[in-house]
């Protein structure tokens, strides 16, 4: 009896670890769907999608043309995003999971913050908006299952990748760069380009294995991404999804950065190994808008890559992005690393609203793929600097290279300021920097980061002691100042 | 004892939860099995005869497609997007937008029966119509096919091709090609004049498909004709259609058992 008691308590356990696991990989959204309510769906659609999806939803809204990707003219029954066979419709969750997620590197966000009711009412009310979802309901294709991380062996997924030739548009090392990347048009015409898939961040649908998987067999309709349903099989693409992951690199995001101070010498070159003492921080870019005020082209440069280190003279800048084609031609490929002029302080001015009639000079230091230089002046317009001339620019030490869809620029400067008004950088102090990059092989598309912080390294303690003995009166100073108030505590006992 | 009971049903139940779950990879590697074993059905070619000539009647409409002008020079394609692509050209590739014969005849021309067969239906061929991918090019340029045909479409090339065919009455669909060799077969489920197919990696590629829901059309090619057979006697409207220079329609009777002569002009 007692055998058989513990063999009872062994299933109960058994079916509670399984009833338990059930639930967890219940999709948890079911239990929140509402029952369909047309007019709040409209309600919230009109307050929420509208300004940019249109009043009628036909994806021309008030800000249509500020974005790029253009919003979705959601009455064509064409989804992106769907974890269903190519053509069908996309499945409820999937919609829901654009709502939540947003599209990350589009202008599309995150509508976390929405109650999720409210959410659902809106997918509710995207499916009323097309006869797709009745004509050709969503099929889900079958996504295998999971093998797991330590199941899966990255040199068979990076076979599937050449298996499946991904590289055509993706390139060799997943950065956009693919012979057939320049000519990418999507079905609605507009020029278009792969995902870099070394930027997860960018990663319309999500960057985990199962999203990858999902992209893979179902395809982005509307795109050049096609299903490879038919292509491949669900353990080959989780095979090929763990490699595309390993591809991607982690951001260090931040408005600041450390540039040491490296007394025994700058790094010399590109891949001096001397750079790993200065850290990398990544910097998000923005195409700046055509003269109509318009975003009319795919964004092909999205992250600047930077260190910096200085020894007390110059500071180096090592700037690396990813940029799809090589453009030293009429329309090279540049990058402008700015400094506030003297007179000016950085944050004062964004680079996406500069240069306006009445924007301050800014201190630029120029490189061009055209001539491999590199000017620096303080100038109002990026012209004169671009066209690598202007009476005032004075040339700066420059080495670039260009491999694998990536460019790597270095620069050095003076930390004194070589021209009347140019940035004065010092030891000790913030300096604002800010990037401009041109892709010559997106139409000359200008693209522009906010300001980041370089913190540059004081110069070592004892030398700063001689060329500061104010520091020794401030730490007297503080001493007086903590005796004196050690009296203060101290006396009303006495 | 009950108690235990009720555990042993609980028991049972997750066992067949489990059982569940751990059959859906079967199914998945069955389903993805059939999908990818990518060999057509070889009925096609026995079901040939049979299958294609509904024989409804025996009037033929036929004619020509000719095109007034001087014929313009051709473009060249640069494939230098693919060196796969420029290694099968010796020689220069042109676009087959528009190609005029020696004989002054127009290529890549859909001619059909716009009107004239309402209230008949036909039972579609089982033979698949081709659409193939060689040399980076579609072959062929302009094709026909009834609504509910199948649709083959072959990779022949060692490169990538996708098929992105955007019809508007029928649903859309994007493939991917990657291997040399590689069939897949669609069908449009709907009329529509005409379906374009594109492939993105390749953007000079481009396809029509005209999806009819009867078997009486037919592409000019070499020689410019084209001929309808098989047809009931009876008075039918013909369009004839080309990508560059639009629609032509015609009215024309045809009687029982005889051949009617029908012929357009393009200019341009």
């Amino acid at each position: 009896m007692g055998h058989r008691r513990s063999l009872s308590a062994a299933r109960a356990l058994l079916a509670g670890l399984i009833s338990i696991g059930g639930w967890a990989l219940a999709p948890r959204t079911d239990a929140a769907k509402p029952e369909p309510d047309p007019a709040a769906g409209r309600a919230a659609f009109e307050q929420h999608c509208a300004r940019c999806h249109g009043p009628q939803a036909a994806g021309d809204g008030y800000d249509a043309k500020r974005l790029y990707p253009r919003p979705r003219d959601l009455t064509e029954g064409v989804f992106k995003f769907r974890s269903t066979a190519t053509g069908t419709a996309p499945a409820d969750e999937d919609l829901f999971r654009t709502l939540t997620d947003g599209l990350p590197g589009s202008g599309m966000p995150d509508w976390r913050h929405l109650d999720e009711a409210v959410r659902w009412q809106l997918v509710y009310y995207i499916k009323s908006l097309s006869p797709v979802f009745e004509d050709s309901p969503a099929q889900p294709v079958d996504l295998g299952r999971d093998p797991g991380r330590r199941r899966v062996d990255l040199a068979a997924g990076k076979q599937v990748y050449e298996k499946l030739r991904c590289a055509a548009c993706h390139g060799a090392q997943g950065r956009a760069d693919g012979t057939s990347a320049p000519s990418l048009v999507d079905n609605w015409g507009r020029a278009t380009r792969p995902a870099d898939l070394t930027q997860g961040w960018n990663y319309r649908g999500g960057s985990d294995p199962k999203a990858i998987v999902t992209r893979v067999l179902a395809g982005i309709d509307g795109t050049p991404m096609p299903s490879y349903a038919e292509a491949t099989t669900p353990e080959e693409a989780w095979q090929l999804a763990y490699y595309v992951r390993s591809l991607q690199q982690e951001p260090n995001w931040s408005m600041i950065v450390r540039a040491p101070r490296l007394d025994g010498g700058l790094p010399s070159s590109l891949d001096d190994p001397r750079w790993q003492q200065a850290p990398r921080v990544e910097v998000r870019l923005r195409n700046a808008m055509d003269e109509a005020g318009e975003w009319a082209r795919a964004q092909t440069i999205s992250t600047v890559s930077f260190r910096a280190a200085q020894d007390g003279q110059s500071i180096r800048f090592l700037v690396s992005w990813q940029d799809p084609t090589d453009d030293r031609g009429d329309a090279p490929d540049a990058l402008a690393l700015a400094l506030p002029s003297a007179k000016v302080l950085g944050d004062s001015v964004t680079l996406q609203l500069w240069p306006m009639r009445s924007s301050p000079p800014l201190d630029l230091c120029v490189w061009s793929a055209a001539s491999s230089r590199a000017v620096e002046g303080v100038v109002r317009r990026y012209e004169p600097l671009l066209q690598a001339g202007g009476a005032s620019a004075v040339p700066i030490e420059a080495a670039s290279a260009y491999a694998d869809g990536q460019w790597q620029v270095m620069l050095t400067r003076p930390l004194a300021p070589a021209l009347p008004n140019s940035a004065r950088a010092a030891p000790g102090r913030l300096t604002p920097v800010a990037f401009a990059v041109w892709d010559g092989g997106n139409g000359g598309q200008r693209a522009t980061s906010s300001w980041v912080d370089v913190m540059m390294e004081a110069a070592p303690p004892s030398t700063a002691a001689e060329r500061a003995p104010a520091t020794w009166l401030w730490i007297l100073a503080a001493g007086v100042v903590v005796l004196g108030l050690v009296w203060i505590v101290k006396k009303p006992q006495a | 004892m009950r108690y235990e009971r009720q555990h042993a049903w609980i028991f049972v139940a997750g066992v067949l939860v489990a059982i569940g779950c751990g059959s859906r990879p079967q199914d998945a590697a069955a389903t993805s099995g059939d999908a990818q074993g990518g060999e057509p059905i070889q009925l096609a070619q026995a079901a040939d005869e049979v299958a294609s000539a509904p024989a409804a009647g025996s009037s033929t409409i036929q004619g020509t497609v000719k095109f007034a002008g001087a014929a313009p020079s051709a473009e060249r394609i640069k494939m230098d997007a693919d060196p796969q692509c420029k290694l099968q050209h010796q020689e220069p590739v042109e676009k087959q937008d528009v190609v005029v014969n020696p004989n002054g005849t127009l290529q890549h021309v859909f001619v059909y029966v716009k009107s004239g067969l309402e209230g008949t239906t036909f039972t579609p061929p089982a033979q698949a119509a081709t659409l193939d991918q060689h040399g980076c090019m579609y072959s062929p340029h302009v094709i026909g096919i009834q609504v509910n045909q199948p649709l083959e479409i072959t990779n022949s090339d060692a490169t990538l091709h996708n098929v992105n065919c955007k019809p508007a009455n029928s649903k859309p669909f994007n493939l991917a090609q990657p291997v040399k060799g590689m069939k897949s077969k669609k069908q449009f489920t709907a009329p529509e004049i005409m379906v374009k197919c594109v492939c993105n990696v390749h953007p000079w590629m481009a396809a029509y498909v005209g999806v009819v829901a009867h078997p009486y059309y037919g592409v000019t090619g070499a020689d410019g004709a084209f001929s309808l057979t098989g047809l009931p006697a009876g008075d039918y409207t013909l369009e004839a259609w080309h990508e560059k220079f639009g629609v032509k329609t015609k009215t024309v009777h045809v009687g029982d058992g005889e051949t009617a002569s029908v012929d357009f002009e393009f200019a341009g």
